[in-house]
């Protein structure tokens, strides 16, 4: 017997910007889970369950997701929350509708990293108290050491990074969904300051705060409700040790992990894919993720990324609402594929990460 | 229609708040064992069965869960594998000789300085501290020698717990409901709400959209200063995050007009007379500060019962 398959139905998201001052989690959070349903016919009325993203630690207040179940539309109805990207909210939702428990679930993830006054604080919290804290490993450190061993191995200048900062920078200046004024171009971002070197600030991913919503429903739904759905035909998530000096130096085998579970679940590979919405944690992190999709060989992520159907939103180097940077691809991709205009595109890979120097991974294979 | 706002009514500036959480931290017996040595300068890493030696110490292989068999001493020496900087601070990675991994610290040098594979060797800080911060850090030293895993003769008592905190600082925006609620506790010194998305009774804290319904709530109201209990309890046993002085009764107060329940505080002389007094369905009256207004819940000071 084999289970029903799970379609998007509708995505949507604020604008993603550096701060949402004039609203709270709750206001962000309501937006779009009433925009969500225009145009589908549907209404919260018809959703099974909610699943919902984010993290106590940046909400600043425990179990948080308690004090958002209004906006969220969860009163009286099945919810819960994960504590990792969107996209594993998005892979609990579509398991749910698999096993048969379920046929509308709704997605949603939200960030406001603003609102933390030392956002390093949050990826710190993530790190060994005894050994890692006091020497000031972290986040940005992780990160530091991932791009410098990866320039070192493949003789890569940190100007090539920069040129595809400025690229990101300038697609997503195109996406009236990120709040930019005007991309800074490989110069500016060689002479932002220093993050962790060789690694500029402008060369990890920008915080931002912002909400997203998913809907999603079993195939026979989701085609009754109008346009071809976007079918999630493969998902896969791996995760690497928390040591990251015992994680492989040059890869992150827990994305080709994640990729392969996705691909042999789709019957194609993420190399197959028209449309690719990754999760960088810095520029060379987005360089490791396409490796490891099997976008590129060692050391040549950087042809992939160039490529015109990587990341075409700007990715998560402009804009990264944590904790929900993941969904935001999925939304992404799911528009790709579903208007017109962006050259008929039928399958897309969207990744998800999370934990420090991208620890955990998620992959999705959608398909039209 | 249901845009995040964009702009504020009135601007308000954002709510400070602080997580700090004390914490007695456990280190186990490697860990533990490592902090307590490093007084005595010496470094503990875990020599696993297959002859796999690690450091800093650890209690379980993190690549597959294998426990070790005995804690070594490491050298204090060994190789630059991978480098950053960060705030100033070079960070780096360095294979002490002997070892399987990379163990992460300072590096006391310019970065410019620095290339993979260079000789490094450990610059202890004058402390006695039980802390990894008692190696200042690593500096290069082309000619150190090649040092050898021993034996750790006569190991340290490992450390119990460890006293910990962490504080996490926030800067939360009110938006614009709450942000009208609390200029109007301010400004006006009254509790205002917004009607729910189709009854009278109006909800505290007030927000755009209906819990119960999802739809849009209704129109701005004030609710009265007094209230029924509807849930209390007396607290009489101090915990961490205490306000105020026990005994004191903890109540939800449904405020006349309100339809949602306000968590405040009833001041109580002894036990005995609040047992009797307090309890579900009890009038009660806000009392509010003598001093200036802030804009926040404890403007009002506590509640207090409405005697008949």
């Amino acid at each position: 017997m084999s289970l029903p398959r799970t379609g998007i139905i509708a995505a949507t998201q604020t604008q993603l910007r550096p701060a949402w001052d004039s609203a709270q989690h709750i206001d962000l959070i309501s937006a779009v889970v009433t925009d969500v349903f225009k145009g589908t016919g549907l209404t919260l009325d018809d959703v099974d369950f909610i699943i919902d993203s984010g993290s106590d630690v940046l909400d600043g207040r425990s179990i948080s997701n308690c004090g958002f179940l209004g906006a969220l539309g969860a009163h009286h109805k099945e919810e819960a929350r994960v504590e990792e990207d969107g996209l594993w909210a998005a892979l609990y939702g579509v398991n749910k509708i698999r096993s048969g428990s379920a046929s509308v679930g709704l997605i949603v993830a939200y960030s406001k990293p603003s609102e933390s006054e030392n956002i390093d604080l949050y990826w710190s919290s993530m790190v060994e108290p005894f050994y890692q804290r006091p020497v000031g490993f972290g986040q940005k450190a992780a990160l530091g050491i991932q791009a410098q061993r990866y320039l070192d191995a493949h003789g890569i200048g940190d100007a090539d990074l920069a040129d595809l900062v400025a690229k990101r920078w300038a697609a997503a200046a195109q996406n009236d969904r990120v709040a930019i004024d005007a991309g800074p171009d490989a110069a500016a971002v060689l002479a932002s300051g220093e993050a962790a070197a060789p690694l500029t600030d402008l060369m990890v991913s920008r915080p931002v705060d912002g909400a997203v919503a998913i809907l999603l429903g079993t195939e026979d739904i989701a085609s009754r409700l109008g346009r071809s759905p976007v079918i999630i035909s493969g998902m896969g998530t791996s995760m690497e040790t928390h040591a990251f000096s015992a994680r492989t130096a040059g890869g992150l085998d827990s994305v080709a992990n994640a990729a392969k579970m996705a691909g042999d679940r789709a019957g194609w590979a993420a190399a197959e894919a028209d449309v690719v919405e990754i999760s960088g944690s810095s520029v060379v992190g987005e360089l490791l993720a396409l490796e490891a999709l099997g976008l590129a060989d060692a050391g040549k992520g950087m042809d992939a990324a160039m490529s015109d159907k990587v990341n075409r939103s700007g990715g998560a180097l402009p804009a990264d609402p944590i904790m929900a940077t993941g969904l935001v691809r999925l939304g992404e991709a799911y528009r790709q594929l579903t208007q017109a205009g962006s050259g008929s595109p039928s399958r897309a890979i969207v990744h998800g990460t999370g934990g420090v120097a991208m620890q955990t991974n998620c992959v999705f294979a959608l398909e039209v | 229609m249901f845009a995040p706002p964009e702009a504020h009514p009135l601007d308000m500036e954002t709510f400070h708040s602080q997580i700090s959480m004390p914490y007695t931290l456990t280190p186990g017996r490697a860990a533990g064992t490592f902090l307590a040595e490093m007084p005595n300068r010496r470094i503990v890493g875990s020599r696993f069965p297959d002859g796999t030696v690690v450091a800093p110490a650890q209690d379980f292989s993190s690549t597959d869960g294998e426990e070790p068999e005995e804690l070594v001493q490491v050298p204090e020496t060994g190789e630059l594998t991978a480098f950053t900087r960060v705030d100033g601070n070079v960070i780096g990675l360095i294979r002490l000789d002997g070892c399987a991994n990379d163990f992460a610290h300072r590096i006391l040098a310019d970065l410019g300085d620095l290339s993979v594979g260079m000789r490094v060797a450990a610059k202890w800080d004058d402390t006695d501290e039980t802390s990894i911060m008692a190696i200042s850090g690593f500096v290069p030293d082309a000619d150190a020698p090649v040092g050898e895993v021993k034996g750790l003769v006569g190991p340290a008592e490992p450390l119990g717990v460890i006293d910990y905190s962490m504080s996490l600082d926030y800067q939360h925006s009110y938006g614009p409901y709450y942000g009208r609620m609390f200029d109007e506790i301010r400004e006006h010194g009254r509790v205002m709400g917004v009607r729910t998305s189709s009854g009278d009774d109006a909800l505290l804290p007030p927000r755009e959209v209906d819990d119960v319904t999802h739809k849009r709530t209704g129109t701005w109201k004030a609710c009265a200063d007094t209230g029924t209990i509807r849930a209390c309890s007396i607290i009489n046993m101090e915990f961490f995050g205490l306000t105020r002085e026990v005994p004191y009764v903890y109540a939800e107060v449904v405020l006349d007009g309100a339809s949602t329940r306000m968590i405040h505080v009833i001041e109580i002389d002894d036990l005995e007379t609040a047992k009797k007094n307090i309890k579900p369905g009890t009038r009660v009256r806000a009392i509010w500060t003598d001093g200036e207004r802030k804009g926040r819940v404890s403007d009002i000071e506590r509640f207090e019962v409405i005697e008949d």
